[in-house]
């Protein structure tokens, strides 16, 4: 990854933190000051490296890996502000990147009991809850949205 | 990759399906922490295989499941 692909990424991740949702290519672009053609190409590149990842067609933005660009059934709650994670883990990712106390809304796949959990310090504050993957590692970039 | 009220609920849900992994949900915030903390620092480089392994063995996630390729 060369600088300018590292600069893009992390502009994109900023952009992401700041606005609760993923930027267009057009938004990057205006920050950047890139054409919208350079960021979609960069974007690309690091799509191909697993430095985030791009909807089919790569026009725009799926995960910025913890954080999600679309809407899922895992939402992090801090500082008054809303951030989709692509999975339960992520959602624990999104507060440890963040580096903040929050919450973590999501629902029990098997009863579809709302879950909301709060997390202090890094810890769960419901400690009886579990987690499940049903994809082992090897197969996870396989289909990185079925995991 | 789904938070649930408890394994029984796992069991319910999988339907005789073959099952993945199931982990407390602390060991799954400390996996959260060490493998996403930095992803945006400044400083942010890439994380190589061993380096993400090295997070899955420390937290005692081993075994096939949990090999990455």
């Amino acid at each position: 990854m060369d600088d300018g692909d590292l600069a893009l990424r992390n502009l994109t991740y900023a952009l992401v933190v700041e606005l609760g949702r993923g930027p267009s290519a057009a938004e990057v672009a205006d920050r950047a000051g890139q054409s919208r053609a350079d960021v979609l190409a960069g974007w690309r590149r690091l799509h191909e490296q697993h430095a985030l990842v791009l909807e089919a067609g790569g026009e725009s933005l799926r995960m910025a890996n913890p954080f999600s660009a679309v809407a899922t059934p895992h939402r992090v709650v801090a500082d008054g502000r809303r951030w989709y994670a692509n999975c339960a883990w992520d959602a624990f990712g999104i507060l440890a990147a963040l580096g903040t106390d929050g919450g973590i809304e999501t629902t029990c796949p098997d009863c579809g009991e709302a879950i909301e959990l709060g997390v202090s310090d890094g810890r769960p504050e419901d400690e009886s809850l579990v987690f499940h993957s049903l994809v082992p590692a090897a197969g996870w970039w396989d289909d990185i949205g079925f995991t | 990759m789904n938070l649930f009220r408890s394994e029984e609920h796992v069991e319910r849900w999988l339907a005789g399906r073959e099952p993945g992994a199931t982990i407390p949900v602390a060991t799954l915030a400390a996996l959260g922490a060490a493998w996403w903390h930095d992803r945006v620092d400044p400083g942010w480089r890439p994380h190589t295989r061993a380096q993400n392994q090295a997070i899955l063995d420390g937290l005692g996630l081993t075994g096939p499941f949990w090999r990455l390729p």
